[in-house]
């Protein structure tokens, strides 16, 4: 369990990196590709509820400190924010695990589309929190792609990313819900 | 509940509550200590990216290159042109300063540095340049390009440095136009980004008559930004119940920046 809970954390930390070097879609009116929700969902269906909240702290710390200006003086976003931004969809997700548990392909590739449409609320928190703190409600167009875009890339990211690692899980020894493996 | 769990919570509460106490010099050292870590991950991507783009440049047509030399070499007639010209300005407003008893400012040194990477978060417009503490480089020094101001440096590593871009709705900078009394604060829009830069001035007066095509100079309130740094151009101008606002377009191509300058403050 353990070695596929540091690779979800190697991969969420990659994903992050690479992320740097792909441009927004711009057909999408700029909206991000995002990889590293499609992961952490994965780990919070997958993973048992202390690691799933190690994971929601690493996940969201690694986010502002990599993706958010920290300036000296004042900051509207602090780093560790994020932590709670990603556990709220976390936790939905953690408690569709029984589902999971079933290992049956059509379920999978469901969560995997629970998980794109839960991205939105991501970006849709950040910019909640960012309205407020700036004491100002900013309104476009652009906004609304800008939250649901990524959410729509998601949608086919997410259950490739879903099948992808669940055979990853099982070569590192960890089957949850499955007999173990002689 | 299982004990295993209720323990979890209490480490992942403490933990999250030690994380909002943290004082925000050490979130910034944390993430410059990051953004050392992973550069030379974020070296080598922009040495990839930089060759593919050597690539399609190389297939250019010889004829397109043949003109592109008559241009270059024409704009280096005019710029040495000009540059003659503000040394002689530069000469003749320092023996003014002088003769007017005014404390003559320090010249500023300029920095060359190599952008390795743009940050792709969704609200915050950002780049990452091959320059830091080790070069001198400290937070808030203003960043420009050749076409005029870029940002500033937010999180320094040794040798990496972080830069909050003007298209940043965070970044606030006093601004002039040129050719009035006009000024005002500019910022980006939460829908701005590097590849759709949505500057506006705001708080200019309602009678404000600016026209398009005038150049928005830095106005060096606040200390961070030297005066009559070029910024923009203003879009249009549109009056609000309190104030004028106008669109500004950025000199600077946000989306392609590759080589800045640090300006590096002497004392």
């Amino acid at each position: 369990m353990i070695p596929f809970f540091l690779s979800l954390i190697a991969l969420i930390f990659g994903s992050f990196v690479f992320q740097f070097f792909l441009p927004p879609v711009l057909l999408l009116k700029g909206a991000a590709i995002l990889f590293v929700p499609a992961i952490y969902f994965y780990g919070c269906v997958s993973l048992p509820f202390p690691l799933m909240l190690a994971l929601t702290f690493v996940t969201g710390f690694l986010n502002d400190l990599l993706l958010v200006p920290q300036a000296k003086d004042h900051v509207d976003y602090p780093a560790g924010v994020s932590v709670l931004v990603y556990l709220v969809p976390g936790l939905i997700m953690h408690g569709l695990r029984p589902l999971f548990l079933r290992h049956r392909w059509e379920l999978h590739w469901l969560l995997a589309e629970i998980g794109a449409a839960l991205t939105p609320f991501l970006l849709l928190a950040q910019y909640a929190i960012l309205s407020i703190e700036r004491t100002e409600f900013f309104y476009s167009n652009v906004i609304v792609w800008r939250i649901i875009g990524p959410g729509l890339i998601s949608l086919v990211i997410a259950p490739c990313v879903f099948f992808i690692l669940t055979p990853l899980s099982h070569v590192l020894g960890y089957r949850p819900g499955l007999p173990l493996a002689r | 509940m299982k004990s295993s769990t209720i323990t979890a919570v209490g480490i992942f509460a403490v933990l999250v509550i030690l994380l909002f106490l943290l004082p925000q010099t050490t979130r910034q050292q944390l993430q410059g200590a990051l953004y050392q870590w992973i550069s030379p991950i974020l070296r080598t991507g922009a040495s990839v990216q930089q060759e593919l783009g050597g690539v399609r440049g190389g297939l250019k047509r010889l004829d397109e290159l043949e003109r592109e030399n008559q241009q270059l070499k024409l704009e280096n007639e005019q710029l040495r042109a000009t540059n003659s010209l503000l040394n002689n300005l530069e000469t003749e407003v320092n023996r003014l300063n002088r003769a007017l008893g005014f404390r003559e400012q320090s010249p500023f040194k300029l920095l060359p540095a190599r952008v390795i990477s743009r940050e792709s978060a969704t609200w915050w417009n950002t780049c990452t340049i091959s320059r830091g503490s080790k070069d001198g480089i400290a937070t808030d020094m203003a960043v420009v390009t050749e076409n005029g101001l870029a940002g500033k440096i937010t999180t320094v590593g040794k040798d990496v440095a972080v830069v909050l871009l003007v298209s940043d709705e965070s970044l606030r900078v006093s601004v002039s136009i040129e050719g009035t009394q006009e000024q005002g604060i500019v910022s980006g829009t939460r829908a701005s980004s590097n590849y759709a830069p949505d500057l506006r001035i705001r708080f200019l007066s309602k009678t404000a008559n600016l026209k398009t095509g005038m150049k928005v100079l830095t106005a060096g309130a606040g200390g961070v930004f030297p005066s009559g740094l070029v910024l923009g151009t203003v879009k249009d101008f549109s009056v609000r119940e309190l104030e004028g606002v106008a669109s500004v377009t950025p000199t600077v191509d946000l989306a392609d920046l590759q080589d800045v300058f640090v300006i590096i403050r002497q004392k």
